[in-house]
């Protein structure tokens, strides 16, 4: 069955070169036809084609600024589509961005609830599962306190946990093992592992060229927002190494 | 139906916005002594401040003109909550909208039951005041007041809605309408008795101002005993009506991109 589909898919966004817009600006503009402020048009994603079936662990790799967050922000439904098709079918649960998300003046057990609503649970189905996210965080106590007096680390523990407490089919990962310390850091991998074994498609955006392959089978490489290679992760992940070891080649 | 089914998705989210507005009502008065009870000091301090200087200049009695004047306020503090607090509703949302899709519409929803429900309380000592002072002439006309609160929400909705988008795209908005806000403030008979616009062939600023409707919907039943005029009602309504259709264009062209304005 095909879980995950983009056909064609294009994302263009125009952003002022300056600041945002203003009323003056509008008026002024619109009564001189002149503009101070330009466009600047970003191709963020161009003419994307790509097809996942159950069983498809997708690795994305790229620079920063490739597009790979893009990607993933547009197959969760986060950003539009200028252009193309995308379809999906499945239930998605989406780790990026963990650590926003939260509402700060309320405690870290309300922000659960608030997460957990948003990502359509309901209190039946978020009772039983409060406990085991607030024991996977090891927050203990903290829990009681509004989010606003958290450290870094405590925030991305959270949002891991609640992030990680539903079971997906279509899960969608952006390096969110950057943070923490180190024994939960464990304790993720260890927990995103077990999600990536029971979610029927995975999609991972990493950076970690030397992990990724014994997390996926397929790896997509970005480039300027193009697909530039896509196929076995081994291959790919090769031809990305061989390239950055070259950096002169690159100008051609 | 396209309507329907987004309905149906806010519908879906209601745990969510729910327990926002829950929070909402918990944490803004959180570290006060006072608690909610700061929401209704406004209207009955400012009430008590317009008593002692009008009553002398217009010659009121202060148990009738008190009412008159709170129930005047108690609209107006909800239509500056739904314009202020509208203007910063997604903005308040992006941590939310930045994460998983939901339907834009949920976070002005969020902001309109919040400001609903400190109008039902002002709307409540209202109540309680007018029973207390002079009692009330007829019981069974209160009963309007339930459907006016049904349409105020959707007027309140509908204004968020389109103030939130402006602000998001014109950051101007949200300064430019609170001076705009403090203007209506005095053409609408708030703390004057409109009977004094009348006499002075300014009647139409009564007559043809949909938010003095908006507070004839309150005063008529509780402070005259008699339903409000099927004029005001209509009025009301009409207005109410053409508010949502710019919402619903708004959340139509912009419920995609919006996220590139944050």
């Amino acid at each position: 069955m095909i879980r995950l589909q983009l056909e064609n898919a294009s994302l263009a966004f125009t952003v002022r070169r300056h600041k945002r817009l203003t009323l003056k600006e509008f008026l002024l503009r619109g009564m001189f036809r002149r503009s101070v402020n330009p466009y600047m048009t970003v191709n963020a994603l161009q003419e994307i084609n790509l097809q996942l079936c159950d069983g498809d662990r997708l690795g994305v790799i790229g620079h920063n600024g490739a597009g790979k967050s893009t990607l993933l922000k547009t197959i969760a439904g986060i950003y539009p589509l200028t252009q193309g098709r995308r379809t999906v079918n499945g239930r998605i649960s989406s780790l990026f961005d963990i650590a926003l998300g939260f509402e700060p003046d309320a405690s870290g057990w309300d922000n659960i609830a608030y997460r957990g609503y948003l990502q359509g649970e309901t209190p039946k189905t978020l009772a039983p599962k409060m406990q085991e996210i607030a024991e996977f965080s090891e927050l203990g106590e903290f829990l009681d306190m509004p989010v606003r007096y958290y450290s870094s680390g405590m925030i991305v523990r959270l949002g891991f946990s609640i992030a990680t407490s539903i079971e997906p089919e279509v899960l969608l990962v952006d390096e969110v093992l950057s943070a923490g310390d180190q024994s939960f850091q464990d304790k993720a991998r260890e927990r995103l592992a077990q999600m990536i074994d029971k979610a029927s498609v995975v999609v991972i955006a990493s950076h970690d060229l030397k992990r990724l392959p014994s997390l996926c089978d397929q790896v997509l490489w970005m480039d300027h927002g193009r697909i530039r290679q896509i196929g076995p992760a081994d291959e790919v992940v090769a031809a990305c190494l061989d390239e950055s070891l070259q950096p002169q080649n690159k100008a051609a | 139906m396209q309507l329907i089914g987004y309905s149906n998705e806010i519908w879906q989210k209601r745990f969510f916005w729910m327990s926002l507005v829950k929070a909402d009502l918990r944490t803004r008065y959180r570290h006060s002594w006072l608690g909610i009870g700061w929401s209704l000091m406004h209207p009955l301090a400012m009430t008590g401040v317009f008593c002692i200087v009008f009553c002398k200049l217009f010659n009121a009695d202060p148990v009738t003109f008190g009412p008159y004047v709170l129930a005047g306020l108690a609209f107006w503090n909800f239509l500056s909550g739904v314009t202020s607090d509208g203007c910063q509703c997604f903005f308040q949302g992006e941590r939310f909208i930045r994460q998983q899709p939901a339907p834009l519409a949920i976070y002005p929803l969020r902001i309109t039951l919040g400001m609903l429900i400190h109008l039902a309380m002002a709307l409540a000592v209202l109540l309680v005041f007018v029973w207390v002072t002079q009692g009330f002439g007829n019981y069974r006309v209160l009963w309007s007041l339930l459907p006016t609160m049904v349409l105020l929400f959707a007027f309140g909705w509908s204004v968020t809605i389109c103030m939130g988008m402006m602000n998001v795209v014109f950051q101007d908005t949200q300064h430019l309408i609170q001076i705009i806000i403090q203007a209506l403030f005095y053409i609408t008979p708030i703390f004057y008795p409109s009977k004094l616009l009348r006499d002075h062939n300014l009647g139409w600023i009564a007559d043809y101002n949909p938010l003095a409707r908006c507070i004839e919907l309150i005063r008529e039943p509780v402070l005259y005993a008699r339903l409000p005029s099927m004029e005001c009602v209509a009025i009301v309504s009409m207005t109410t009506f053409l508010l949502s259709v710019v919402a619903i264009v708004l959340l139509r062209r912009m419920e995609q991109r919006l996220i590139f304005y944050l």
